[in-house]
């Protein structure tokens, strides 16, 4: 036994989240070792401590090893479990994106225990959902926010340095099954926790991210997945919906910048919906239903649009012209890893901390996969010189 | 007695960790460089399963120890009563004083049989040498460089092997042993293995 072993109350707590993480029942895992349910219990409540043999077994059925299920540094959530009593009936896309953003905020938050780093926490002031008019309090607290974060009533050009950078949320883009949009879980160790598509247009990416950041705001404690079939049917969803529009489109700012925009004209085009969506960073049919939200055009205005023949990318391009690709998360959605845990995976390698065995697992990668990862790292060390030494 | 003997002993065996696999297949030549000593070799169950992982993302490293095994050249080796206490002293614990399953399977059953742990990982050879003294520990590298393999597919294909494994696994290459590799492959193929560290790469070590 390496160092301070743990009780046989936590090995069992492990146990279990292992077990439910790997969606299999007491019965399930009792037939892996071959024992009865009531034995299983036992160890899982820490009145039994379990045995190597079995431990072995246990960690193939769970995927995943014995090491990462007694290593004191790792990290046990409960994401899957929560997220999956939400779901009314099973979901392999949502499994899938759940499983992720455990998998990444488990290794995370390990990686930062084991390194001494600590992740500064700036969550706004908590709003829950009160009696009344739900768009109202969404349209305040978006203001709220928009103000609390010194946004002014410019566009929202990058939602995701916001919530990782001002607000302290973890957040990744990583590509999803195209159904899903994006993910919030709020864990007492790792605080909030936001997973978005990054196969989705930056447009759309903008409208989970705000999405999330609206659960954020009002239901914390509650897990959320957005996918496209959503229908916004609960007070909460309505909430976060009206919430998500009020943010990126504040009412004044949409008003002021569509009497500019239609000033003179006798009717709304595709060109004024093209300049007006273009200055938000939203999509056309985003803007047309947020004027018509805000009554400055007719309901059933992108209805109409849509029946005769829609808004073209090419409209698009004869009024604003040829605009770069908006490729804003690139970086953020590449590599094996999100780019912050392999900065900390490396770390924790060079110092010896972690094996590539022990990374490879932690991380989810196979043995090749890491060493790509760690690729270069022995270099930064050998070649470092005092002139990059960082002041910390 | 050096490690350079023991890796010719018959009486020895050698337990192959995954990363070593990985290196080993990479060279194309397993068959022939595990021919080129006389000790046996064992694979652990569990460094096993970690090859079968990489699988599904298309490696092809676990179909290359079954076949192996098939030719009789490594054995699968399970854990018992005295490795099993040295695998679970490497597993149980902080991160910085325990191992993966695989890594710490292959120590435990290398000390059980009085054998010696071919791994790349630095730290588990560290943790060796302060938790186990006189415990024998060996890397790739210093396999595929030893005279008895040189001596079975000849220099050239040696260095080549050793020149894949750089290229195709990005074997790890431990300090001490990067002037001799260098030397072997050649420096202007060295110069040109972006795996290797700059220094070894550049006109001298």
């Amino acid at each position: 036994m390496s160092g301070e072993r743990l009780t046989d109350k936590e090995v069992g707590e492990r146990l279990r989240l292992a077990r439910e993480n790997a969606k299999l029942t007491q019965v399930d895992a009792a037939a892996q070792i071959g024992v009865v349910r009531t034995t299983l219990v036992a160890i899982e409540q820490g009145k039994r401590r379990v045995q190597m043999d079995e431990l072995q077994k246990l960690a193939i059925a769970y995927r995943t090893s014995a090491n990462a299920l007694l290593r004191r540094e790792a990290v046990h959530l409960d994401m899957v479990p929560r997220f999956r009593k939400l779901q009314e009936s099973s979901d392999d896309a949502v499994e899938a994106a759940t499983r992720l953003l455990n998998d990444l905020v488990r290794a995370e938050v390990e990686l930062e225990n084991a390194l001494g780093v600590v992740r500064t926490r700036n969550y706004p002031p908590e709003r829950p959902i009160l009696p009344g008019d739900i768009r109202a309090q969404a349209e305040q607290d978006a203001q709220e926010l928009r103000d609390w974060l010194g946004l002014g009533p410019g566009p929202i050009t990058d939602i995701v340095s916001i919530l990782d950078l001002q607000l302290g949320v973890r957040v990744y883009v990583r590509p999803l099954n195209g159904k899903v949009s994006g993910l919030f879980a709020y864990d007492e160790t790792a605080g909030a926790c936001i997973l978005l598509n990054a196969n989705h247009p930056p447009e759309r990416l903008l409208q989970s991210g705000v999405h999330e950041t609206a659960h954020l705001i009002s239901t914390r404690r509650q897990p959320e997945v957005l996918t496209d079939d959503e229908r916004f049917t609960s007070r909460e969803e309505r909430y976060a919906n009206a919430f998500q529009r009020s943010f990126i489109t504040p009412a004044r700012v949409v008003r002021q910048q569509f009497a500019e925009i239609t000033a003179g004209q006798s009717h709304l085009t595709r060109r004024h919906i093209i300049l007006l969506a273009h200055t938000s960073g939203v999509s056309r049919e985003a803007m047309v239903r947020r004027l018509e939200e805000l009554k400055l055009a007719r309901e059933g205005t992108w209805d109409w649009f849509v029946a005769n023949g829609g808004i073209t990318d090419d409209q698009v391009r004869q009024v604003l012209g040829e605009l770069p690709d908006k490729k804003v998360y690139t970086a953020r959605a590449q590599g094996l890893v999100p780019p912050r845990l392999a900065l900390l995976a490396r770390e924790a390698w060079k110092k010896d901390i972690y094996s590539e065995g022990q990374l490879a697992r932690l991380l989810q990668l196979n043995r090749h996969e890491v060493r790509e990862l760690l690729e270069g790292a022995e270099k930064e060390e050998s070649e470092a010189n005092e002139l990059v030494k960082l002041p910390h | 007695m050096s490690l350079s003997s023991f890796l010719i002993n018959p009486r020895v065996g050698l337990v192959a960790d995954a990363s070593v696999m990985i290196n080993l297949n990479a060279t194309a030549r397993a068959a022939d460089i595990m021919k080129a000593v006389p000790n046996p070799f064992s694979i652990t169950e569990n460094a096993a399963a970690e090859l079968k992982a990489g699988s599904q993302k298309g490696y092809r490293d676990h179909e290359q120890l079954l076949e192996l095994i098939d030719a009789g050249l490594i054995r699968r080796a399970p854990l018992s009563g005295p490795g099993m206490a040295v695998y679970e002293s490497l597993i149980d614990g902080s991160a910085r004083q325990t191992l993966d399953d695989g890594e710490a399977a292959t120590i435990a059953y290398a000390k059980e049989i009085s054998g010696i742990a071919l791994i790349d990982e630095r730290k588990a050879r560290s943790l060796c040498a302060s938790q186990y003294p006189g415990f024998l520990a060996a890397c790739t590298v210093e396999f595929l460089m030893h005279d008895a393999i040189a001596l079975a597919i000849g220099v050239q294909a040696q260095a080549d092997a050793l020149l894949s494994a750089l290229n195709g696994a990005r074997m790890h290459v431990p300090s001490e042993h990067l002037e001799r590799l260098r030397t072997m492959i050649g420096p202007e193929r060295a110069a040109l293995c972006s795996s290797l560290p700059k220094t070894a790469r550049a006109a001298t070590v």
